[in-house]
């Protein structure tokens, strides 16, 4: 019988808010894309599996490289995919010279998901990878604050160092996102194209290049989530399916089009999934519902609030 | 006036002619038209339905073969067309199933060298099943009905063996599963159905032991929701009862990533596992294990960890298993000191590509398929009943040893044995190995169980000592 008590749910808060983390990260790409584009990608999740094996070899060739260097140049290979695929076969719909542009945006971004996986299959083969743990815990002993190398023991609650770490970079990540979409020109540019193309253009800004920029930075997030979690999961080609499916999730969660939405929608789904799995009384159940609960959730949302937690009213 | 009066009446003749004519088409002939037409049709519609009475009749008669293409008769083929499967995509193993299909080959490349099968060369048809039941069923129907392959060998996942023995049972294509462990695969007792991997009640016998030898009382067992991971905990927790050990089943879905909320509640158990076993497959039981280690879960003092068999790819377990040393694995299939001449020359081959010794899946596709051409060979014919028969009189060495199959038609299974033990390679061996420095490869890994093959005189060398 597991002893639910007080340490216990705050250890299961812990494991839902740092997943929560990264989930956010991924989605807010995802998010950023649909924003300005109005079009889901459906090869969000290749996109974190190639950012992970981008820093994971990186880092094996470059020995000495530091892995805050291997995320950003993982980050920037993936935004220079997304930037090229969104010129080449994203601009005709956003020229408006696509016929049916909902079926062609959907075709065309699963045809970019499958080229990448099995690219990737070709390329590195099926066995998986893991990069090394990128920042060891100094060991030390606090009151109940104990640290290995790899665990940060805050009392009865184990704190993985890789996962640390990796939802340590995507608060960061997205702290700098909100800045830029928030304070700068581009982000107001982005911004203003995503509420109102041809307002937009009409004061100045190039809808197009903006379409360009925003999927280029939707694909360069996915891709640093991959970076950053690479030393956490065993790293596969497939690795993206799973996350990206959370990551769709999160969007109509938290409002398709919606940053603030796709952060709170993360941590939401990371801390449903994880006190389900953990509540649940029946142990040979409790996580094989792990994805019901998040999709429980959603469905709750949907029907009392159909546009999403900071969705848009059209 | 004559003249007008003769015009006058020629045109009313003609007009009467075609007043006749018009009626003559739109009236009688028409009715008398549909009633004959009708007619015959009633009488053709009936005679037809007799005849095709006649076919069902003689289709259900020949049943088994109905769309099996594969001729029967060795002199109708240049060679001898076999199929095999195993997955190369996610979400199956693709680690297992490429390793597969590079052993397959290697098998046709030494069966051809050898002078083929019935003197022909014997040609290979690989099909990528991706772990998924319908795939199973889709590419078996594609082997048999379009490639017309007179055999299936190899497969990986249960859950795609399940099926594919359906449709083999259907076409009455004999097929000798590689690495399938699901009991009903056998215990369905198909007359095509063969398997030389073992079923998972000979693993949960052999786990049960091996825990019972560490002297546990409490055993977690984490595995993955499918037609492997279920039966097998159920077998092994039912096998733990038996010896009077409690354990815990802890199922999550294959391909799972993040188990940190599973781990959390096998931590505040109200008490601490001796042992935790893993019964999930490929890259997801490293990510368990991995973060069981750092979460102090196992291996500690306290609780032994077994991690999944793909533990023994030691360069890929310790990339991402870093704090798993003093994991025990288990091991089925042959050790290195056990090799043959057959297994020493597939070894040398397999070596050349992977650098290490082949895994139980490895050796067994490769022996699924020696076994498939001997039964071919000593056939003397492509007939499925021949096959199937020499299948059962199996006597010969491969790379894992000796393979027979003790019951089958002429010999059922006695009443005191499992119904698995159909058409069931009784001896595969499972050993227990353990790693016991960071970064040992598997050949130097201890091998704990059982006693007669221990390599440190011990079950278990304790977390954190040197042998």
């Amino acid at each position: 019988m597991v002893e639910i008590n007080l340490s216990f749910l705050l250890r299961l808060l812990a494991d839902g808010l740092l997943i929560g983390f990264i989930y956010a990260l991924m989605a807010m790409g995802l998010t950023l894309i649909f924003s300005v584009l109005r079009v889901v990608s459906f090869a969000h999740g290749e996109h974190y599996m190639i950012g992970g094996f981008a820093a994971y070899y990186l880092l094996e060739t470059f020995t000495g490289l530091h892995p805050l260097v291997a995320i950003l140049l993982a980050g920037s290979v993936t935004f220079a995919i997304g930037a090229v695929f969104e010129r080449i076969f994203l601009r005709p719909l956003a020229e408006e010279k696509v016929e049916r542009p909902g079926e062609y945006a959907i075709l065309v971004t699963f045809g970019l998901g499958f080229f990448l996986q099995y690219l990737t299959l070709a390329l590195i083969g099926p066995h998986p990878k893991k990069a090394a743990r990128y920042f060891d815990l100094p060991a030390f002993e606090l009151g109940p604050i104990k640290a290995t190398a790899a665990t940060l023991k805050l009392g009865t609650i184990p704190l993985s160092a890789t996962r640390l770490t990796a939802a340590v970079i995507a608060v960061v990540l997205m702290l700098i996102m909100l800045y830029l979409i928030h304070h700068t020109w581009l982000g107001r540019g982005l911004r203003a194209v995503s509420q109102d193309k041809q307002a937009a253009a009409v004061v100045g800004i190039n809808p197009l290049r903006m379409s360009t920029l925003a999927f280029g930075m939707g694909t360069m997030l996915a891709g640093m989530s991959g970076a950053a979690l690479v030393p956490a999961f065993a790293w596969v080609p497939a690795v993206g399916a799973p996350a990206a499916v959370k990551s769709y999730v999160i969007i109509v969660l938290g409002g398709m089009g919606s940053i603030p939405g796709a952060m709170l929608g993360g941590l939401i789904i990371g801390v449903v999934e994880a006190l389900g799995t953990g509540l649940l009384p029946d142990p040979n159940r409790a996580f094989a519902y792990r994805d019901a609960y998040g999709m429980l959730i959603f469905a709750l949302v949907l029907l009392l609030r159909p546009r999403g937690l900071f969705g848009r009213q059209e | 006036m004559h003249r007008k009066q003769l015009l006058a009446l020629v045109a009313m003749a003609v007009f009467l002619m075609l007043l006749a004519a018009c009626a003559q088409q739109a009236g009688t002939p028409q009715v008398v038209r549909e009633t004959v037409v009708v007619t015959q049709e009633i009488e053709k519609v009936v005679t037809q339905v007799v005849e095709v009475t006649k076919e069902v009749e003689r289709v259900v008669e020949v049943t088994p073969v109905a769309g099996r293409c594969a001729p029967t008769d060795p002199d109708e083929v240049d060679k001898i067309l076999i199929g095999a499967t195993g997955p190369l995509s996610a979400p199956g193993s693709v680690v297992g199933g490429l390793v597969m299909q590079w052993s397959l080959n290697i098998a046709v490349k030494h069966i051809n060298e050898a002078g083929g099968v019935l003197g022909k060369p014997v040609d290979l048809i690989f099909y990528d099943t991706e772990g998924l039941p319908e795939r199973g069923t889709a590419v078996a129907e594609r082997l048999i009905t379009q490639d017309c392959v007179v055999g299936i060998v190899g497969e990986y996942h249960s859950a795609v063996g399940l099926t594919m023995m359906e449709v083999a049972h259907k076409y009455r294509v004999p097929v000798v599963f590689a690495e399938t462990w699901n009991d009903k695969i056998t215990g369905s007792q198909y007359d095509e159905i063969f398997r030389i991997a073992p079923t998972s009640s000979m693993v949960a016998e052999a786990d049960a032991n091996y825990i019972q030898d560490l002297g546990a009382e409490f055993v977690v067992i984490v595995a993955e929701n499918s037609d492997y991971g279920v039966p097998a905990s159920e077998a092994t927790k039912e096998r733990l009862a038996q010896r009077g050990i409690d354990s815990e089943i802890f199922l999550a879905e294959i391909g799972t990533q993040d188990w940190s909320p599973i781990i959390a509640r096998i931590q505040a158990l109200d008490r601490t596992p001796d042992v935790v076993l893993t019964l999930v497959t490929g890259e997801a039981s490293y990510n368990f294990e991995q973060q069981a280690a750092e979460a102090g879960l196992m291996p500690t003092e306290e609780t032994v960890c077994i991690a999944n068999q793909v533990a023994i790819n030691s360069e890929e377990f310790w990339q991402n298993v870093p704090d798993g040393n003093y994991c025990v694995f288990r091991k089925v299939g042959l050790v290195p000191a056990l090799a043959n001449d057959v297994t020493r020359k597939f070894e040398a081959e397999y070596r050349q590509q992977f650098n290490r010794f082949p895994e139980s899946y490895a050796l067994e596709a490769y022996d699924s398929l020696l076994i498939m051409a001997d039964a071919i060979n000593r056939a003397g014919s492509l007939d499925p009943d021949a096959i199937i028969d020499a299948l059962e009189e199996t006597d010969m060495i491969g790379a894992q040893g000796r393979y027979y199959f003790p019951y089958g038609r002429k010999n059922p299974v006695p009443p005191d044995e499992p119904e698995w033990m159909w058409h069931q390679w009784p001896d595969p061996a499972v050993l227990f190995l353990q790693y016991f420095e960071k970064g040992q490869s598997a050949d130097e890994a201890a091998v704990v169980w059982p006693e007669k093959y221990q390599t440190h005189g011990t079950f278990l060398i304790p977390y954190g000592t040197t042998p």
